[in-house]
């Protein structure tokens, strides 16, 4: 089979490999962007679309420090990414909310913000709590459930609508250039002289440098270029609603409402293995405390449920590392993946193409896990 | 509440579903039939009781069908199943628990919405095929069908100017009984192609196994001619015209372009069956080419690829409201088998003199499917601002520019840009959505695919989730 | 537009928008409404274009009307009865249902 020849091969058309393509592109190098399709839903179609810090770093701080930079960087990328395709990613810098139910949820979340207080590395983490009047305040168009005991709140999150992002990446990457091939399945990756033979079914690709972004994948394609990246899967199921008026404008990790005015409510996290049916008992779970929370909602109509795979590492956090064994292959998952989009695709490509080093950037190596 | 069980629920009562609840109680079962319609019928025969009750005579002159079925809906009341009519299902689950919502507001505290069964039967029959064109949405376009049910369960007909367009047997029924109501028709505008018959004749010889069905087609087009309907033929574009309502229709036809006024305009291109719930329960279905719709794979029996859930009627295949009831009877003989009611050889015996009835009312279908082969171009419009997902207001090109970003599948183009998000679930666009992607990836709808079906598949209340046992 | 046969049955009236309809039991909301010269049903989600019944067989959703109150409901598939308070649906629908 004759191969088809470019500077980088991204593996993986999900919301971080499309990030990393864009990215790519835009820093000079020539991209071809390899994607199974398939029918089963990635985590990039089932997510919620936070731009998220509040809760994210514990236990490494680095990690928090790297989602505030994230975050920081949204408006600035978005308005840049929206411009060069027409495209509206209705990003919102809202600000988020993690609302407390009784008495007992809330003093666990205030241990839990004292203790991210205490890991960060300047003692500037910056999330408070607010009583439930206070948090009425701020709801004006929308009564609280009685039930409602407080809630933290976090200025640096924000909510996107993920589909409208990964839309606008293709679109952004394909503007630049960049070589899309969806239902291309990555089965095999050779070492090609000093770069790499990428084989699929359909065709064959080399290149000097080859990102692994592949969800799911990325443990078996890493482990073809010497590379052990654990990752395993956690369902979480979502539903949404018919559109209604702007009642909710904030991030929170299990309410949120879309620029069109659908509520959306989720997720939950199940062991269930690669399997994403949806289950009435869990969903009844997940909109129970949404009713809690705004009894309102209620008359609302449910349009759709759904259930996606989240792609997690041993302990949830990233990973970003360059293959020893074969320089040149790097391997990139996350759970955040709509979070740190912004990094992902403005500054891990100077990491890629230049070799830049960014402080401390080995805590997001895998060999973490193997003590 | 408990959950109550029984041995089969069955879902729709049209022609299938009546018949497989008469012959399952006669087998001994414990049998629920649920229906999101007011009233037993399906939809060839909805309201049939109160036609029958309040407007005899136009009940009569509906003719031998009507008198039957009114026969079989009498055997269906008083057969002994649990009857819940007006209640919809919006999911079915792995453990065949059925669970369901009332229409009509303020009623669900009264009864169970859960049911859980050892079998289920789906009988939910056909949908109107979407007929995408310019301007489809106004107020005054319609399905043609659905003006065929508020005649027969409303006695409501058009007044004003009328316009039907499209093709299929339906179209020439529904023509002629609306004439029949002393309406008054414009134009037909047959989107048929002229070499159609020539196409089907091969088939007639078969098709004469049942004259009657012939002999009806032949009458209804003889009362067309002699009515001086205008009947403009060669069509090859049509739009709906006006601003807050129908106004006018402009067509192009092989006499040229031309506009005419119009209160109404009923579109119509066959029907295809309704698969939302088998979807739902990843029954395997298969592309059947010459009506270019999916059905679920059926083996004899109706049985799916799915344990415990079989497939009557036209949600099977799209095969009249004959072969719908007879199919009803085969399922439900099947049904008491494995539920050990019915021995093996009990049940074929019983099963030999209906497959021999079902055999000659599908003489005719082969002679029918090819008459009105369901045609491309109305398929997939040529104009890329037709409008294709009517909920979420998504035309045709912005479906074509994503699939050219990349996406080649419906859900990954849903995804994308919302088409088949909307309260209908995908129900009008769907069939469309995978056409216009296959035809813009030059490859068959059957590679393509259809979007993935969830629960709910009619829209619930938050408040009515929770609730749910 | 639409118009009534003559039949027997047993009157209901119900308000469609402060008007009062006349009709008969045994009739779905919308085909009441058709009846009676209505065709305007709702505004369209997304845009708000003027959207009437379609399908007459609860696939289409374009026939939802606020019957009761209550917004989003199929008139093609809920029967009339005396003294319904029928409007027609705007989007969106939450607008004074939630405040503080
Ligand atoms: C319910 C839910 C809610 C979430 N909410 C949020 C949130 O609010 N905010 C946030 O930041 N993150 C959220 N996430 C996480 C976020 O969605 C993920 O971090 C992100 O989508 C991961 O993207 P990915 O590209 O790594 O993986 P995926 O989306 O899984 O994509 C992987 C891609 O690789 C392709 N692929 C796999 N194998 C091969 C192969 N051999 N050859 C070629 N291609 C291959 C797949 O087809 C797929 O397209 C959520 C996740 C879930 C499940
Ligand atoms: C308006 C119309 C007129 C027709 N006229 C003729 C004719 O004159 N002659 C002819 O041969 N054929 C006619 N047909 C075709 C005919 O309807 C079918 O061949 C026949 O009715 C099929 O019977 P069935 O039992 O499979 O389904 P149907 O009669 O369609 O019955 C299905 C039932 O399932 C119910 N249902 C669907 N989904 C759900 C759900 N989620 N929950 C609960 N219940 C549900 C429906 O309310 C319906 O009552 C007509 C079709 C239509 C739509
Ligand atoms: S008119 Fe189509 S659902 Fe009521």
């Amino acid at each position: 089979m004759n191969s088809i020849q470019t500077d980088t091969i991204v593996i993986g058309g999900g919301i971080i490999g499309v990030s990393l393509a864009y990215g790519l592109i835009k820093h000079g190098s020539s991209v071809i962007l390899l994607d199974r399709e398939d029918q089963n839903l990635t985590a990039s179609r089932a997510n919620f679309g936070l731009v998220w810090v509040q809760s994210k770093g514990y236990g490494m701080p680095r990690y928090a420090e790297w989602c505030i930079e994230a975050t920081d960087h949204w408006p600035v990328f978005s308005e840049s990414l929206e411009e060069e395709t027409g495209s509206k990613l209705n990003y919102e810098n809202t600000g988020g909310f993690e609302i407390c139910l009784g008495e007992e949820e809330l003093a666990a979340r205030v241990k839990f913000i004292e203790d991210m207080r205490m890991q960060s590395r300047n003692g500037q983490y910056e999330v408070s709590m607010l009583s439930r009047d206070e948090l009425q305040k701020m709801l004006p168009k929308i009564a609280l459930g009685n039930d409602v005991s407080g809630a933290s709140f976090c200025r640096h999150d924000g909510i996107v609508d993920p589909l409208n992002l990964l839309r606008t990446f293709y679109q952004g990457f394909q503007k630049r250039g960049g070589d899309y091939r969806p239902g291309h399945w990555v089965e095999d990756i050779q070492k090609d002289g000093s770069g790499f033979l990428v084989k699929t079914p359909k065709q064959h690709f080399r290149a000097q440098k080859l990102v692994i972004a592949s969800g799911l994948a990325t443990t078996k394609l890493s482990n073809m270029v010497g590379m052990a990246v654990p990752v395993s899967p956690q369902k979480g199921q979502v539903l949404v609603t018919e559109r209604t008026s702007k009642l909710f404008p904030f991030a929170t990790g299990g309410i949120r409402q879309n620029a069109n005015g659908n509520f959306m409510f989720g997720a939950s996290h199940e062991d269930t293995g690669i399997e994403i049916g949806t289950s009435t008992d869990i969903l009844k779970v997940l909109v129970s405390r949404a009713l809690r929370i705004f009894p309102v909602l209620e008359n609302l109509q449910l349009v759709r449920t759904w259930a996606g795979l989240r792609v997690l590492t041993p302990d949830q956090k990233p990973v970003y590392c360059e293959s020893e064994e074969f320089p040149g292959a790097f391997a990139v998952t996350s759970h955040s993946g709509v979070s740190l989009a912004s990094l992902h695709s403005d500054k891990l490509p100077e990491w890629i193409l230049e070799g830049k080093i960014f402080p401390d950037f080995d805590v997001f190596h895998p060999r973490r896990f193997n003590v | 509440m408990q959950v109550p069980e029984y041995d089969l629920i069955i879902i729709g009562s049209g022609p299938a579903g009546m018949a497989a609840a008469v012959t399952s109680r006669g087998q001994g079962l414990k049998v629920l039939v649920l229906d999101e319609q007011p009233t037993a019928g399906g939809q060839i025969y909805r309201n049939i009781e109160h036609l029958e009750l309040h407007r005899n005579p136009e009940f009569k002159k509906l003719g031998r069908d009507y008198s039957e079925a009114s026969g079989l809906v009498k055997r269906f009341k008083n057969c002994g199943a649990d009857y819940l009519s007006g209640m919809t299902v919006w999911q079915i689950e792995k453990e065949l628990v059925v669970r369901v919502v009332h229409n009509s507001p303020g009623q669900d505290k009264k009864s169970p919405l859960s049911f859980k069964a050892k079998k289920i039967l789906i009988a939910v029959g056909a949908m109107e095929r979407p007929m995408p064109i310019p301007g489809w949405t106004l107020p005054g376009v319609m399905a043609c069908t659905a003006v065929d049910v508020l005649y027969k369960s409303a006695g409501i007909v058009p007044k004003g100017t009328v316009v039907l367009a499209g093709a299929g047997p339906l179209l020439l029924l529904i023509a002629t009984r609306l004439l029949d109501a002393g309406v008054k028709i414009s134009a037909l505008l047959n989107t048929n192609p002229q070499n159609a018959l020539l196409k089907a004749l091969p088939h007639l010889p078969s098709a004469l196994r049942t004259p009657e069905y012939l002999v009806k087609g032949a009458g209804m087009l003889l009362k067309l001619r002699t009515s001086g309907v205008p009947i403009h033929f060669g069509i090859r574009s049509i739009e709906a015209q006006g601003k807050e309502n129908l106004n006018r229709v402009r067509f192009v036809s092989s006499k040229g372009t031309q506009t005419v006024d119009a209160d109404l305009l009923l579109l119509h291109q066959g029907v295809v069956p309704n698969v939302q719930i088998t979807r739902l329960l990843g029954c395997e279905h298969q592309w059947y080419e010459s009506q270019r719709y999916w059905e679920p794979v059926l083996d004899e029996w109706g049985n799916t690829s799915v344990p415990g859930i079989a497939v009557a009627g036209d949600c099977g295949r799209v095969s009249g409201s004959k072969v719908s009831e007879l199919s009803g009877h085969i399922a439900a003989l099947e049904t008491a088998r494995a539920l050990g009611a019915l021995s093996e050889s009990k049940r074929d015996e019983q099963a030999s003199s209906i497959r021999a009835e079902l055999k000659k009312q599908q003489a005719s279908r082969p002679f029918l499917d090819t008459l009105f082969e369901p045609q491309k171009s109305w398929i997939v419009p040529e104009d890329e601002a037709t409008m294709v997902c009517r909920c979420e207001e998504v035309d045709v090109g912005e479906i074509r520019n994503t699939v050219r970003l990349g996406a080649h599948s419906p859900d990954r183009v849903k995804a994308m840009i919302r088409s088949g998000m909307g309260f209908c679930q995908g129900r009008m666009c769907a069939l469309t959505l995978s056409e216009i992607i296959a035809d813009e990836l030059k490859i068959s709808p059957a590679d393509v695919g259809y979007l993935r079906v969830r629960s709910p598949i009619k829209p619930v209340t938050l408040g009515q989730l929770v609730s749910s046992e | 537009m639409f118009k009534k046969l003559p039949q027997n049955g047993e009157k209901v009236s119900i308000d469609f928008e402060g008007k009062r309809l006349e009709t008969v039991t045994g009739q779905t909301v919308a085909a009441a409404l058709l009846g009676s010269g209505e065709m305007l049903f709702r505004e369209s989600a997304v845009t708000g274009q003027p959207r009437s019944v379609y399908c007459m067989m609860g696939v289409c959703f374009e026939c939802l009307l606020e019957i009761d109150g209550k917004p989003n409901q199929q008139s093609c598939m809920i029967l009339v009865q005396e003294g319904m308070k029928i409007r027609r649906q705007q989007r969106p629908i939450m607008e004074n249902h939630a405040s503080a």
